[in-house]
């Protein structure tokens, strides 16, 4: 089976990092953080050096850098540790349903009101959009820098740039961007909320959560973090405040290795890698005039969602499952994107290379979709 | 011999101190906190050296931490 599916998760994934999660199975068993013996502080040494490599990735301070369970867990963390008394945000209609669904269970339990900016080919239209629904309530906004759909980038800069502007939080989810492009904070995100397992090459159950440090979070889980234990109270210090419970350490130590590997490559090479296979990809299927790919002229991340004719996109999947090969079909869980996208009914078929694929790969599941 | 000792607010800060001593020349350890010092269970910063110069060097890098005590 080839693995064209890897905006869901990336596999296989690097040498190094199969290496490190066996070695932190083996050798770093104590819980992190929560004694004084060897064993745990050699986990939490281990730990530690990822946290301080993610806030060098990201460019923020290490105990800024919270590890999650993934993405949802970190946008969740952030939305309703901002949004939970309620008041006004802003969210994009190319987004998730990790950031949907939890604006919308705020807007049931708690009384949120949100609005939805529409997203063009036209970046100024996109700005003035976001720009015409702020209120003086509004809080934050939240969007994703890329669509997990078609891979399109939003004006994520001047989106920031906007919020700076009228003072509210900006929460990104770069849950497909993170390792593809160079995201630092410095590109004026309040947080930063990203999977671990995709573009940064680490194992599945982790992700992050990280901030600036301008707008302190209402807790959604509280519990043991090893400190103040004689308190009933949730500690402020970050990143304890946001990591009660024992945390993934080998998971972590896997995220540790494929930041590395990222870093070591750079994102921009990874990028150009994928992006010439998506452009091989798009040549080969655009020979095929009932083919659909979409896409138009604005920024992509090296994703493509097409159809074929009017074959549900879940029977197109399935039938290249049958040739081996990995994609998505249906909605890719992002109900809005397709909406605005006019495939509600039909879903896509997304195809995302990872940086193992390769263009005989790519020629092959372009033959695959030519025969169906 | 007693031992100087810095109550860190956190592990990661505790660590953070750490790395920060050290390539400053300041030896020291990251150690569970012996005794309850403020609110139960903690990491303190095991120095040793001149622990008002370890001190000196967490406030000027604004690492926050409790106080200085001695066992």
């Amino acid at each position: 089976m080839i693995n064209f599916d890897n905006s869901a998760t990336t596999f296989p994934k690097p040498e190094s990092v199969r290496r490190a999660v066996s070695e932190a199975v083996k050798k770093y068993g104590g819980n992190p953080g929560r004694s004084g013996h060897e064993l745990s502080m050699q986990a939490a040494q281990k730990v530690f050096e990822v946290r301080a490599a993610a806030a060098e990735f990201f460019g923020a301070e290490t105990e800024n850098v919270a590890f999650t369970v993934n993405c949802t867990y970190a946008l969740n963390m952030a939305i309703k540790g901002i949004m939970q008394y309620g008041g006004h945000m802003i969210i994009s209609d190319h987004e998730h349903n990790a950031v949907s669904r939890p604006v919308y269970a705020l807007s049931e339990s708690r009384g949120v009101e949100f609005s939805i900016a529409r997203i063009t080919d036209n970046e100024e239209e996109t700005l003035r959009s976001f720009r015409r629904l702020i209120r003086p309530d509004t809080k934050c906004i939240c969007c994703c820098v890329a669509s997990n759909v078609t891979g399109r980038v939003l004006p994520y800069k001047r989106i920031a740039k906007l919020c700076k502007e009228q003072g509210i939080c900006f929460i990104a989810d770069c849950s497909q961007a993170a390792g593809i492009i160079d995201l630092k904070l410095s590109d004026g995100f309040d947080f930063i909320c990203t999977s671990g397992h995709k573009a940064l090459y680490g194992p599945t159950g982790t992700g992050l959560l990280i901030t600036n440090g301008e707008y302190p979070l209402s807790t959604i889980i509280e519990g043991g973090t090893g400190t103040n234990s004689a308190l009933l109270e949730q500690p402020s210090e970050l990143p304890e405040r946001l990591e009660s419970g024992t945390l993934n350490t080998v998971g972590i130590i896997g995220l540790g290795e494929g930041i590395r590997y990222v870093s070591r490559l750079g994102p921009e090479r990874i990028r150009q890698h994928e992006q010439q296979l998506c452009s091989r990809f798009i040549t080969r299927i655009s020979e095929r005039k009932d083919i659909r790919i979409y896409r138009s002229e604005a920024e992509y991340l090296p994703i493509v969602s097409f159809n074929i004719g009017d074959i549900s996109s879940h029977i197109a999947a399935m039938k290249l499952s049958e040739k081996g090969f990995a994609l998505r079909g249906g909605l890719q869980c992002a109900a809005l994107a397709h909406d605005a996208l006019g495939t509600t009914s039909q879903g896509t078929v997304r195809f995302s290379p990872s940086v193992f694929n390769t263009l005989r790969q790519t020629d092959m599941l372009a033959d695959a979709v030519l025969s169906i | 011999m007693k031992k100087t000792m810095i109550a860190m607010t956190s592990i990661t800060y505790a660590m953070k101190a750490k790395e920060l001593c050290t390539a400053s020349g300041i030896r020291c350890d990251v150690v569970r906190t012996p005794k309850n010092i403020g609110s139960g269970c903690g990491y303190s910063l095991s120095v040793r050296g001149d622990i008002e110069k370890a001190v000196a060097l967490l406030d000027k890098n604004r690492i926050p931490h409790k106080q200085s005590y001695e066992i």
